[in-house]
């Protein structure tokens, strides 16, 4: 919603400079978006006054005039008709720089057919304030002398509001003003309608067949009008407010949509078939061409239409059609003030793509008691602007004045919603100059009328607003906050969430973070899914982000290559968030996964041998090991698997509470082959749910042996496929007396020593009492049962 | 004086021969002192003055921890001078012991002491030989980032919990329900469009906002309710430098008896001087939202310039962060509420915005795209 400062000022006083307006505005709710400055005086033009006017010498219409500033006196050359002594005028001074369509220019000292000029006398045109051009431009004689005339003129400005949709009655200067004389404490004022109403009627010229969607219409008829351009102050009104004038008569429907916010549409008569119009649901396989673009628009019975006898004429509240409106041999008009049901504009505007000044304030609705006032306030005008008579007695079709609402308002109430202390005087005070109607005042409350312009007015809550939007919401005062628990903190949701986030960000993990929507190909590059499962966006924002991420896994890979292409090699991601399915059999539909990735170097702020070394498989498990540690888990195992996603030889399962959580591995050449890095890359794929729920031990202190260990290694020669975990468990079942623990310090492979297929393995074991200091014959004894049990039952070759 | 002993007892392992060498005097007082002959009780006290004297002279010069070593057994050890002396005082006079004794006691202490010094020049002169580059990169602990979204959000979640406030969550796939009949948002309002939100083919949408679970938790408890809600919701605007198909806010919910607008704003305001620093004020302006009447914008003075105006905040002073407002009564009658019992005060902010304006990110679109050089900054 765009205004003019000066339009503003035609309803009510502005007391206050623009920025101070301004700043009321948008503190009561009406946000000042942006505010322009129109045609403003270059800077070196001030007031003067011609002294004496002469003849030049060496030419018949020019002139050459004595002019003051008021206090030096400087010779003028100039042509105009009006530069006559006496008279106040505008002065370019030397060095005023004009900006012209033509190009800019700067007035400088010269001669003018020999005779020297000191700068340049205005007219308006020159300065930009108006076409006019047939002389000087005059300014009242009373005007001080030297001042800048920017100063000296009202200059206007645009002013570009942001109109909530609760609020359709700002959609008009009159309604602004109306705020504004409530925020300035000026009394507002309509523009006085005198108008000679004629009383014959005539019968059919408006139907309304179709009164569910049409509130009211009132027709008028004026005969012999002028089409002809509107006046100087019309056209600079409307393009104060960005509107283009076209014509007198459309001139007015607008102008008078922007004062008073009602929107109007003038029909020419002699274009209508039958010479009225019927207002009623379109037909199936009507279709009308409209004004705007010459766009014909396929109809249906849900579109309100204005038709003549033979076809549609406008789309009703939208746009007119093509071939009745006004054009410049048009002589009898039919004048449209109406109100349509709001929500069937906004359907039938949307469903045509079609959006105008009218349809957007009759989708938000529009005052049923100005449509009558607009009528005549555009009647009038077009009577002084464009001549003509009224034909008849104005048509008003409606189904009768909607009940206005009554409201309650307790005093206390609005009190103890705002926070405030603000007066019943003044509570009254403020609905009375919003010109709402205020009575049965108590000591508790009063009772409030609302305007029909005001639909947004509906409970208590919505006055206590008007209250504390004029007082300013700088009267809420600030309180102390209370640190108010009304729920236990156990109900925290996201806490186990938060913590789970914090432990993966300490293994030195880097977080990252993706879009829920998720083409075709990274969906399904987790190949746990087929289409089948993903979660379909029916309107997605293009084919290819259609889905809901099934996993984090496509995703992920995706920020792992774009940080190769960008030559980030180095880097140990992850992500914890939702995913999505759509197979119910498979997965809950929302539930949180956990992905990690990792690749490059270890240390890459380190140099030589460190520098060398690069992430392998041992790293991406070992964080998880650490994980699950730091968690506490108390059943867990990280297994040889296969899985689609991972090199099948270095793929491991992540078990968790005798359940499969995930997996880890090596991702394959093929998806990492057109990758520029040398380093192998790293994921895995955890079910988060699962590990936020997974079973921990128990957190009670445990206490440990003070007494001294002694350790044994053991090693010996077995057969390759041997795991680690097979000797871990072999020796754990072994259920050796004082053997704290076992662990491998060496393994190595060597076909020349060994023999093929076969690997060295040493373990240290330590052993200890809780209860004494265990003497190296129990620690042999332990040892060789051991050593025994290894040689004899595991079948490995001690060295 | 433990360090000392370690250093002493290592060089005395491995180095037997050459300890021997340089103690003569020492072995000779105590073989005098061990041989039987009676010595008097002054010619005692002489002999460990002597003794003392001397050790001082060669700890002075000793150039290396075997020499201390050395003399250290030569005096203390087993077989040394005050182990010796120690069982001659035994046999001295009554009347002369204690005067013998203060001899012993005082001059074992002084070597003692002289040991020590001794031992300490020297470990001293051993490391001030020793040189290393220490600019040569250390060998660094991986650290890890969070992703400045989620640190925004603990933050937020974190100052909201100081308050009482208890942290709720929904789904991500809502109803139409609860997205926006039940927040009081007209049938053909806007924001329902399908160019602005997304649909599934079952009518239900990808949430456009966290207030659902405003809903959800209303639905499910009695009030008093107080609430915060962090979370991703979807709108359908094509991605650009401040617009993304989806990103997160941060939902806050308090119900109660007699909560007024005076509640929200200071509640606000404390969670402004938390976030951005004491010198933040906040700015209410009246606006328009179907959940909350009265409703306002609230804008933060502009943490960059200190409210001077700057291009931060379009030299306004001022940075617009969200809206807020009083629980509209029919929200509250849609949930089984008693509007004239319960009231209560609803706010979101989006948390992209509050990151970008923190950290001064200029592109939203960097938040996810998750390059090294950038998460590595938080």
């Amino acid at each position: 919603m765009i205004i003019s400062r000066n339009w503003l000022k035609k309803y009510v006083a502005l007391n206050c400079p623009v920025e101070e307006l301004c700043e009321k505005l948008t503190a009561a709710g009406i946000e000042v978006e942006a505010v322009e400055k129109l045609g403003s005086v270059p800077a070196g033009v001030i007031s003067a006054k011609i002294l004496e006017r002469t003849k030049h010498p060496d030419s018949d219409h020019l002139s050459v005039c004595k002019v003051t500033d008021g206090s030096n006196t400087l010779q003028i050359v100039c042509g105009a008709p009006n530069c006559d002594a006496g008279n106040i005028v505008p002065l370019a001074t030397i060095g005023t720089k004009f900006h012209t369509e033509e190009g800019d220019f700067t007035i400088k000292k010269g001669k003018i057919r020999g005779v020297e000029s000191f700068g340049m006398m205005c007219s308006e045109k020159e300065l930009g304030i108006s076409e006019n051009h047939e002389g000087l431009m005059l300014l009242p004689e009373n005007t001080a002398l030297g001042r800048p005339l920017g100063e000296l003129l009202e200059e206007d400005y645009r002013l570009e509001l942001e109109v909530t949709p609760n609020r359709p009655d700002w959609l008009s200067h009159w309604g602004i003003a109306r705020d504004v004389s409530c925020l300035l404490n000026e009394e507002a004022h309509l523009p006085v309608v005198e108008l000679e109403e004629k009383t014959a009627t005539v019968e059919g010229l408006v139907t309304v067949s179709a009164p569910d969607l049409c509130i009211r219409y009132i027709g008028r008829v004026i005969d012999n009008v002028k089409v002809c351009d509107s006046p100087k102050w019309m056209k600079d009104a409307l393009q104060a407010v960005g509107i283009r004038p076209i014509n007198n008569i459309v001139d007015i429907t607008n102008f008078v949509q922007m004062e008073l916010g009602q929107p109007m549409h003038c029909f020419d008569l002699a274009k209508l078939a039958g010479g009225h119009v019927i207002v009623r649901r379109a037909m199936p396989g009507e279709s009308i061409v409209t004004l705007d673009a010459g766009r014909k628009v396929e109809l249906n019975s849900d579109n309100l239409v204005i038709a003549d006898d033979e076809k549609p004429v406008a789309l009703a509240g939208v746009i007119g059609g093509e071939f009745s409106g006004v054009d410049r041999n048009t002589t009898s008009i039919l004048l449209e003030s109406a109100v349509f049901q709001s929500s069937n504009i906004r359907a039938t505007s949307r469903k045509s793509g079609i959006s105008t000044d009218s349809s957007y304030r009759y989708e938000r609705g529009v005052d049923y008691d100005m449509a009558e006032f607009a009528s005549r306030r555009a009647a009038q005008l077009i009577l002084e602007l464009a001549g003509g008579q009224q034909r008849c007695a104005p048509v008003d079709v409606n189904s009768g004045r909607p009940e206005e609402k009554t409201i309650v308002c307790r005093f206390e109430r609005i009190r103890a919603l705002l926070g405030t202390g603000v007066a019943n005087g003044r509570i009254v005070e403020i609905f009375r100059k919003l010109h709402l109607k205020v009575a049965d005042v108590t000591d508790e409350s009063c009772v409030v009328t609302c305007p029909l312009f005001r639909l947004d007015l509906e409970r208590e809550a919505d006055l206590a607003e008007e209250v504390v939007r004029i007082d300013g919401l700088d009267t809420v005062p600030l309180i102390a906050v209370a640190a108010k628990s009304v729920a236990p903190i156990c109900e925290d949701a996201i806490y186990t969430e938060q913590k789970l986030r914090d432990q993966l960000v300490a293994l030195g993990l880097f977080e990252c973070m993706h879009y829920s929507m998720v083409g075709a190909k990274s969906a399904l590059s987790d190949t746990r899914f087929t289409e089948k499962d993903l979660v379909r966006l029916d309107n997605p924002l293009s084919g290819e982000l259609a889905y809901l991420r099934p996993s984090l896994f496509g995703e992920m890979l995706a920020t792992v290559e774009r940080n190769i292409s960008r030559r980030n090699l180095d880097f140990s991601f992850f992500e914890l968030g939702r995913v999505f399915c759509g197979n119910a059999g498979k997965h809950p539909e929302e539930r949180m996964e956990l992905c990690l990735m990792m690749s490059g170097r270890r240390a890459p702020e380190q140099y030589g041998h460190a520098l060398a070394q690069s992430y392998d498989f041992y790293d991406l498990k070992g964080a998880i090991e650490s994980l699950f540690r730091k968690r506490r888990y108390a059943n867990w195992s990280i297994e040889p698997a296969t899985d689609g996603r991972f090199i099948p030889g270095c793929t491991a399962v992540v078990k968790l509470d005798g359940k499969e959580i995930g997996f880890l591995g090596e991702l394959p050449t093929e998806l990492t082959q057109t990758w520029r890095t040398p380093y192998k890359v790293f994921g895995a794929v955890l079910d988060a749910d699962a590990l936020l729920a997974g079973k921990t031990r128990s957190d009670l202190y445990k206490g440990f042996s003070l007494f001294p260990a002694s350790t044994r290694d053991v090693a010996f020669v077995a057969e390759s496929s041997l795991t680690n975990a097979a000797v871990l468990e072999f020796i754990r079942r072994l259920k050796l007396p004082n053997l704290e623990s076992a662990a491998l310090f060496d393994i190595f492979s060597d076909e020349k020593v060994l023999g093929a297929g076969r690997k060295s393995m040493a373990y240290k074991l330590t052993f200890r009492r809780s209860d004494g200091t265990l003497t190296d014959a129990e620690a042999n004894k332990v040892y060789e049962t051991l050593r025994k049990a290894l040689a004899e039952k595991l079948h490995v070759e001690l060295r | 004086m433990n360090i000392i002993g370690k250093t002493i007892s290592s060089a005395l392992a491995g180095a037997q021969g050459p300890i021997e060498a340089g103690t003569g005097l020492f072995t000779k007082i105590t073989e005098e002192l061990t041989g039987g002959a009676a010595i008097s009780p002054e010619e005692l006290c002489t002999r460990i003055n002597r003794a003392v004297t001397e050790a001082q002279t060669r700890l002075a010069a000793a150039a290396d921890a075997d020499e201390v070593e050395a003399v250290r057994i030569a005096l203390m050890g087993r077989n040394g001078l005050f182990q010796a002396l120690s069982k001659v005082i035994a046999d001295v006079p009554k009347e002369a012991k204690r005067e013998v004794g203060k001899a012993f006691n005082c001059g074992r202490a002084q070597a003692q002491k002289w040991l020590d010094e001794a031992g300490l020049r020297i470990e001293r002169a051993a490391d001030a030989s020793e040189s290393i580059d220490v600019t040569l990169p250390g060998r660094m602990r991986t650290v890890g980032h969070k992703h400045p979204i989620n640190i925004i959000v603990d933050d937020c979640v974190e100052i909201f919990r100081r308050m009482g406030f208890v942290v709720a969550s929904g789904p991500e796939i809502e109803t139409v329900r609860n997205n926006f009949d039940q927040l009081n948002t007209p049938a053909d309002h806007p924001s329902r469009d399908r160019g602005d939100t997304f649909y599934f083919a079952d009518g239900r949408i990808l949430r456009t906002q966290t207030s659902p679970v405003q809903i959800r938790t209303m639905e499910s408890h009695e009030p008093p309710v107080r609430i915060v809600a962090p979370g991703r919701v979807f709108r359908r605007d094509t991605p650009d430098a401040t617009h993304g198909m989806n990103f997160h806010q941060i939902e806050g919910l308090y119900i109660d008896r007699n909560v007024s607008m005076a509640d929200l704003k200071s509640v606000l305001q404390s969670f402004a001087w938390e976030m951005y620093g004491k010198e933040v004020k906040i700015r209410l302006r009246p606006h328009f939202f179907p959940f909350t009447e009265p409703s306002v914008e609230y804008d933060f003075s502009c943490m960059m310039c200190k409210g001077k105006g700057c291009p931060v905040c379009k030299q306004s002073g001022y940075i617009e962060i969200a809206g807020a407002g009083m629980v509209d009564p029919n929200v509250l009658r849609n949930v089984g509420y008693d509007p004239a019992i319960w009231s209560g005060f609803a706010f979101g902010m989006g948390i992209e915005r509050l990151a970008m304006l923190r950290y001064r990110i200029g592109d939203i679109r960097y938040l996810y795209e998750n390059d090294v050089r950038f998460l590595e900054q938080f």
